[in-house]
């Protein structure tokens, strides 16, 4: 595990939290001079952070995320919290008719998007694709019954989720401006005292020719999904690093990176894969949506 | 395995629902979502109300409005309204006597007896007090803060109209801000009755009596009378660490005009002690006070020590000390906790005296007000506060108040030997505030 700690810096213009936590660069930035407040706010983000990567980390094998993976089938208690996401996993498998799935996970096994032509076998990714399946996941406000075999991953709304919960911790503390920024997914909880919109940077990790895009932002929250350097290039095919949850094969003709706006992060963050699962049609998506996005594509397609 | 087209109906129901669950995960409240560029905060409400009460004595009933609004560019204007009411008995500076006693209430009109032993209390204490403030904050340049503000308050028998106007400016990263203040008050005091001569005796008598009217106004002096009250602030507030800022301020006011208390008065008594005369205090018509304060506020793990210290002297020879120290402990779910401790104690002025001793050279001032006495005082508090779902604040805070006057000094003859010349006070202070 890294080390934790955050150091604390005096800017120009208010103090800014710097962090690692959940295999990203984190930032916190607060719109004030009072050191004793910035200092209030740093403990409180990254002990909420810190806190949900410790519970639902599917890599930590202390987690809480760890024990329901080996459950093994049997029950596995527990809390509100958890109960909540998997609710909400629940409302997101719902809505993208199965291909948003928190059971996908093991389909990593058969699947390595690091550049190569290692392109899996049908027969391969079928005998992985039986272990997926979030409708067999039996679980209550009590308690979670893991079929064998099975494993759920958190790692598509966790990031956004701690955003969320730093915001509100935040909230609990001031009223002043503050944006938490957790390697790109980011919510900012007021405009700044000076009526400037926060100016952030958008990375697009793998897309050489494309700088980081400035984002003006009132308040609200921004998420992202694609890395471009995550994918597989066979016989002149790109295969993106989104798979289809039902089929166990990458979506085709996915964006390379699409970046939503929403009010909050776990919604922005949902949106953004939801039209990355809609594949050649994301942009359509999330036009009819009415929803603020950036949607970068490969140039060759 | 391409993923069909949605038809738009479906599609729409998707941010609705997904709204809907984001609220549920998160335990908030579904609501519009801000438009794109819109920067304008709403006004954020505080509101108090105050309940103060002294045993057998004063009671006062407090409520507070005040509104904030952050224009562009950190441009504020806050408005307060304050309401007060006040019932009940004071001193009226007369000593216990071993004999009942009538006094003539302020206005003239009627009178009040108090029982042998007793320190006279009276009783005519009602007034209602409105105050409305105005304040406007803003940036005058990078490092230069400014401020403005203007003051009305009104009672029955009192008017004082104030103006402020205040520099900070910035400098060491902002770590160190120097303070500018000055204010200017103008009050004006038309007390029932009338404000009554210096050393006059108070007429005790039947106010139905024809010659009544003409003897009460013989002691009067005028109707009304005003005084001007002139502060100057000048203050450092020192950033230490990320866990300590400190503040120093001195201030210098001068006060100029009526500060007698109309209502108050002294019992002239012979060497056995006993009351022979009533008559009006007088107090010197200026005043000049210094202040030093000192603040220190210290953060650590989730608690907040506040300390300060002020030490206050002014040419009526009182010297005062204060000390308050509060401790901000916060609580998981949002909770504070902050149990509060002042500590006060004061000189006499050096016209103060008890009461006056009948063939004294008459001094050219004196008063029996205990609250220019010498005397020590405390407070004991708690504070609970809690940070609402909404994010909403609300408060409850209760104190206890003891105020101790101590013995001047002065001998005592005769029956005064008996009396309680120096009695405490001590009150409760329940105030809830809520902040939206």
């Amino acid at each position: 595990m890294t080390q934790r700690a955050f150091s604390l810096l005096k800017q120009s213009d208010g103090h800014s939290i710097t962090f690692d936590a959940m295999a990203s660069p984190c930032e916190v930035l607060i719109d004030s001079d009072d050191p004793l407040l910035a200092s209030e706010v740093a403990q409180a983000v990254t002990q909420e952070v810190w806190r949900i990567e410790d519970k639902f980390s599917r890599y930590d094998p202390n987690s809480l995320c760890s024990q329901i993976n080996h459950g093994d089938g049997q029950a596995i208690s527990i809390d509100n919290e958890t109960y909540l996401l998997l609710n909400f996993a629940q409302q997101c498998y719902e809505l993208s008719d199965g291909l948003f799935d928190i059971s996908s996970g093991v389909l990593g096994r058969v699947w390595q998007f690091d550049g190569s032509d290692k392109i899996p076998s049908a027969a391969q990714v079928v005998e992985v694709l039986v272990r997926v399946g979030w409708p067999r996941i039996d679980y209550d406000e009590q308690q979670i019954i893991m079929p064998k075999a099975m494993e759920i991953d958190f790692g598509g709304i966790g990031k956004e989720y701690a955003v969320d919960r730093a915001i509100l911790s935040v909230a609990a503390l001031t009223d002043e401006p503050v944006l938490v920024n957790l390697g790109g997914d980011l919510c900012a909880s007021a405009p700044r005292h000076n009526g400037q919109p926060w100016q952030v940077g958008i990375e697009h990790p793998g897309l050489v020719d494309k700088p980081s895009m400035m984002v003006s932002l009132y308040r609200g929250a921004l998420a992202t999904s694609g890395d471009a350097k995550r994918f597989l290039l066979s016989q002149g095919k790109r295969y993106s690093h989104i798979l289809n949850a039902k089929t166990g094969w990458p979506i085709e003709q996915a964006p390379a990176s699409i970046t939503v706006a929403a009010q909050h992060c776990v919604e922005a963050g949902v949106f953004a894969t939801l039209a990355m699962l809609q594949g050649e049609n994301a942009e359509d998506f999330l036009q009819a949506q009415q929803i603020k996005h950036w949607v970068i594509r490969h140039p060759s397609e | 395995m391409q993923l069909t087209h949605r038809s738009k109906p479906k599609v729409l129901n998707v941010k609705a629902a997904l709204s809907l669950a984001t609220c549920a995960l998160l335990g908030v409240n579904p609501v519009a979502a801000q438009g794109e560029g819109q920067s304008t905060e709403p006004w954020s409400f505080d509101t108090a109300v105050l309940f103060y009460s002294e045993a057998d004595r004063v009671s006062a009933l407090e409520a507070m409005v005040s509104a904030t609004k952050e224009f562009d560019d950190q441009h504020f204007l806050n408005l307060k309204l304050t309401l007060d009411t006040l019932t009940g008995a004071s001193a009226n500076g007369a000593v216990a006597q071993p004999h009942a006693q009538t006094f003539t209430r302020p206005s003239g009109q009627g009178q009040y007896q108090i029982t042998p032993g007793d320190t006279p209390l009276d009783d005519t204490f009602k007034d209602t007090r409105v105050q409305i403030n105005g304040q406007w904050t803003q940036p005058l340049g990078q490092h230069l803060t400014g401020s403005v503000g203007g003051h009305l308050s009104k009672e029955f028998d009192y008017l004082s109209l104030g103006f402020n106007a205040n520099v900070g400016y910035d400098f060491n990263q902002k770590n160190t801000t120097a303070t500018l203040g000055f204010s200017h008050f103008k009050d004006t005091f038309s007390p029932i009755g009338g404000i009554p001569k210096p050393f006059a005796s108070m007429g005790i008598g039947d106010s139905n009596a024809p010659n009544w009217d003409g003897d009460f106004a013989a002691t009067r002096l005028t109707d009304q009378d005003d005084k001007n009250t002139t502060d100057i602030l000048v203050g450092l507030t020192q950033v230490i660490n990320r866990r300590m800022v400190t503040q120093f301020n001195y201030s210098y006011s001068v006060v100029d005009g009526y500060q007698t208390d109309p209502f108050k008065i002294l019992s002239v008594v012979d060497g056995q002690g006993i009351s022979q005369d009533l008559v009006y205090e007088s107090r010197p018509d200026k005043r000049t006070k210094h202040s030093v304060f000192a603040q220190t506020k210290y953060h650590f793990g989730d608690s907040i020590l506040d300390l300060s210290y002020r030490y206050m002297w002014d040419d009526w020879q009182i010297k005062s000390h204060t000390l308050d120290s509060r401790l901000r402990i916060k609580l998981d779910g949002g909770y504070t906790i902050e149990p509060h401790v002042r500590l006060y104690s004061q000189t006499a002025a050096q016209f103060y005296q008890p009461f006056l001793h009948q063939g004294q050279l008459m001094a050219s001032f004196a008063s029996a007000d205990y609250r220019i006495g010498a005397m020590d005082t405390y407070t004991l508090g708690l504070k609970m506060g809690m940070r609402l779902k909404d994010g909403n604040k609300l408060a409850v805070r209760l104190e206890y108040y003891s105020q101790r006057p101590k013995d001047s000094g002065f001998t005592q003859p005769g029956a005064l030997a008996e009396q309680d010349l120096y009695p405490g006070v001590d009150a409760v202070i329940l105030q809830m505030s809520y902040s939206f």
